[in-house]
This record gives C-alpha cells, structure tokens and sequence, in this order.
C-alpha cells in the first residue's frame, strides 16, 4: 500500500483564494458598475468597469494554477441545468396558456412586458434543442 | 456508491484534505464520496485506487452495490 502523506495543503487553500478571488471581482465590479451608472452618473465609465470585472472573472477561472472546480462541480452544474430546464418548462406552458386565455375569458390580460420573458424562454428551449442535437451527432 | 475509501483512508491516517490533494479534487468531493452521495468519474477511482495502490474493485465493490449481478 502507497503511504502517501501529502501534508502539503497549499492547492486546496489556493483554490479557495482564488474562487474568492474570482467571484469577488465578478460580484465587486458589478456593484461598482451599478453605483457608477445608477449613482453617480458615469453610464460610459460604469460599462468599462462591468466589462473589467467580466474578462477578470474568466481571467482568473483559466489563468489559475490549480483547478478551481472539480469534477463534481461539473456534475452538479449539470444536475442544477437540468433541474432548471425541467422547472421552466411548465411555468412556461401554463402562463403561455393562461396569457392566451384570459383575455377571452376576462377583463384581464397579463402585462405586456411578460410576453418577451415568455418568448425569451423558448428561446433557451431551442438553444437546448440546437445544442443537444449537434452533442448528439458528434456522439 | 458503497466504497472503502473513508476506511482506507483512516487506514493510512490522512485527512480528507490531503486526499483531496493527492487526487486533484475538492475535499467536498471526498467528503461526498465518503458518504455515498456523489459517484466518482473512472477517472477520479484510478487515481483514488493508484493512490491507495489497489484495484477500483477493491474501493467500490460492484456485488457489495448490486453492479454486476446477473438475472
């Protein structure tokens, strides 16, 4: 039996530093942004700031030494997406249903600005279907 | 999946962070498969049965979790 003590902790603690690191930029910059914009009144500046805080999280997610997220996280993505996907799909189908229907049945109608929601939704399920049938080919 | 790795592990005496280490994953991930809520990929047992130098089989018996029992 290999007795391999590896004491040296550094990659875990690496890891975490920079899944801080990485999402305190994300999250920092996207604060900034807002305060920038919504605040101060620098739309232009706020934009840069936002764009900075973006290519620093991807920046950090692939220039970093260690792995940041294992196989599990993957998995787990995976189940969350799907778990997402599978959650949407009826809340679309029935507010698409009642958005059609009550207007013929009432003096009631939902508010204008659902319908792009709506049709934004379907638009990730055609996403999904592209994307699924060209994994499915190439498989 | 029912495995052997906490019991190897306590065996050799190292903690779930240096197992971590040793096989590049997260101590979550280890902690997980301890307790039989997260399967590992082929990849992660090769490396969990180099490391502990035996067999996938001996870690994760396929007849101790009903794998390979024919009809």
């Amino acid at each position: 039996m290999t007795q391999t003590r590896t004491s040296d902790r550094s990659p875990l603690a690496k890891q975490r530093k920079y899944r801080r690191l990485m999402f305190s930029i994300l999250l920092g910059g996207v604060a900034i942004a807002l305060l920038l914009r919504e605040v101060l009144g620098y739309p232009l500046v706020s934009e840069a700031v936002y764009w900075v805080a973006v290519v620093g999280f991807f920046a950090v997610l692939y220039g970093s030494s260690v792995t940041l997220f294992d196989e599990r996280d993957k998995a787990l993505e995976e189940r969350a997406s799907r778990w997402t996907l599978t959650l949407l799909a009826p809340i679309l189908a029935i507010t698409a249903s009642v958005g059609r229907l009550l207007p013929r049945v009432s003096d009631y109608a939902l508010p204008e600005a659902v319908w792009p929601v709506l049709y934004g939704f379907i638009g990730v399920y055609v996403l999904f279907a592209v994307v699924y049938g060209v994994l499915r080919v190439r498989s | 999946m029912k495995n052997e790795i906490r019991a190897r592990r306590d065996a050799e005496g190292i903690s779930q962070a240096d197992l971590a280490a040793a096989v590049g994953v997260t101590r979550q991930t280890i902690n997980a498969i301890e307790r039989e809520r997260y399967d590992p990929s082929i990849e992660l047992a090769f490396k969990l049965a180099d490391h502990f130098d035996c067999r996938i089989e001996d870690l994760f018996d396929p007849e101790l979790n009903g794998v390979g029992e024919g009809g």
